[in-house]
């Protein structure tokens, strides 16, 4: 799996590419996790390469979505494909999170996010 | 691995074959309800086959528990599939049981009772049963099987790791209003469904670090035009709802990875559509496929050798 972080104004992009699973978890969720503790938490996951994911790769992406949301930000996902979409819609993960058609939708839908989660840099 | 069919290790390598039994993933492959679509085990079963991945235990609910009771068995792919064929066809609900529906119109004069209302007479059903299995016994299985079912006086979820295979799939699959209840040492059992459409939670239960679950959503009607259909209506949404809930539970829940192999399968099945076999057990093989190399992966990372290294 290979993680690319690009830092906007406000909100960060995590393009993930590969599996999410067992193998791969940690990795997400230290990547997180650095962004989180630096206050970045607008964060948006690009899916668009990410193949598919296991249950060890949606406990890491809920563990990743609740510190975010703990400091009153948020994980959100863009350009899911249909067989992980799938995945995330049998284990509910499509009720919790907030998933956009693309990369542009997702960073664009945190606009005038204010308060707690205007406070990265 | 077996450790029933393992000998016990000598004294001198108890600790380190102990190790080893700890580590050393073990496997289920987990079929949940889904009609003839669990036929998708068959090209998970070959798939796994191709990849030298053997199965630890077997996990069969509802129609998955005749594919997991083949599997368990030990037929190879090409066998389950002639199989299946042969006894899933449209006789099976064919004969209608004229007592249950008297008895759901008017309960009091004919004495309604719980362990005969289906309305559909299960003499076929239980005679391609006994074709296929005999009087073998799920306990001496190649492969470890559990079948589930479902208590219906309480609701809960029931793992039946012994007994007569043919009871177990019978109650298993003892799908409401159209098969009666099945009585199994004393309890009265429905359809596993309705407890857990894809039983995941059995394999955790039994030790499996690696579950590879396949389950499909309950079809939807694609028109309301009997009371019939009505009732499968809400049974779908029930059932679908439940799937997703369990599924949401398991996976979050425990540390075993699940991989839910999902087939996509686009073609309308209906409940006897055998000809559809084929096509049903080549989009099984091909959802497997994808997650092979993962898989192997997986297991490679915790296999023997590395732990000697």
């Amino acid at each position: 799996m290979n993680i690319d972080i690009h830092q906007g104004e406000q909100v960060t992009v995590v393009r993930i590419t590969g599996s999410v699973d067992s193998l791969t978890a940690e990795t997400l969720i230290q990547a997180f996790s650095g962004q989180v503790g630096s206050a970045r938490i607008l964060l948006v996951a690009d899916f668009s390469g990410v193949e598919y994911t296991s249950s060890a790769g949606l406990r890491a992406l809920l563990a990743s979505l609740k510190d975010a949301r703990g400091l009153g930000g948020d994980l959100r996902l863009a350009a899911v494909r249909p067989t992980v979409h799938r995945v995330l819609e049998l284990s509910g993960f499509t009720s919790i999170l907030k998933i956009f058609d693309d990369v542009p939708s997702a960073v664009a839908s945190y606009a005038g996010a204010g308060g707690a989660a205007g406070a990265g840099r | 691995m077996n450790t029933d069919a393992s000998p016990m290790p000598a004294a001198p390598d108890s600790g380190a074959a102990a190790a080893q039994e700890h580590t050393q993933p073990r496997v289920a492959l987990v079929i949940g309800s889904g009609s003839v679509k669990c036929a998708a085990a068959i090209g998970i079963q070959r798939a796994l086959a191709r990849a030298g991945i053997g199965l630890d235990m077997v996990v069969g609910c509802s129609g998955g528990a005749i594919y997991a009771s083949l599997m368990a068995a030990g037929h190879p792919p090409e066998e389950s599939a002639e199989i299946t064929q042969r006894l899933w066809t449209r006789e099976i609900t064919q004969r209608r049981n004229r007592r249950a529906l008297l008895q759901a119109l008017a309960p009091r004069w004919m004495k309604f009772r719980v362990e005969q209302f289906g309305l559909r007479d299960d003499r076929i059903l239980m005679t391609r049963l006994e074709e296929a299995f005999g009087a073998a016994r799920i306990e001496d299985m190649a492969i470890p099987l559990h079948i589930t079912a479902t208590d219906f006086a309480n609701g809960e979820m029931v793992v039946l790791s012994s007994g007569r295979v043919t009871d177990g799939i019978r109650a298993s699959a003892a799908l409401p209003f159209a098969f009666s209840p099945w009585k199994v040492d004393g309890r009265l059992l429905v359809d596993g469904f309705l407890s857990d459409p894809m039983p995941v939670s059995v394999a955790v239960k039994h030790g499996a670090s690696v579950i590879v679950a396949v389950g499909f959503e309950s079809p939807y009607q694609e028109s309301l035009t009997s009371a019939g259909r009505f009732a499968f209506q809400l049974s779908s949404i029930m059932s679908n709802n439940l799937l997703k809930s369990r599924f949401a539970f398991q996976s979050l829940a425990h540390h075993s990875e699940v991989l839910a192999v999902m087939p996509a399968v686009k073609q309308r099945i209906r409940l006897f559509d055998t000809a559809k076999v084929p096509y049903i057990i080549e989009e099984g093989e091909r959802a497997a496929q994808e997650q092979m190399p993962y898989l192997k992966q997986l297991l490679a990372r915790n296999a023997p050798a590395s732990l000697e290294a």
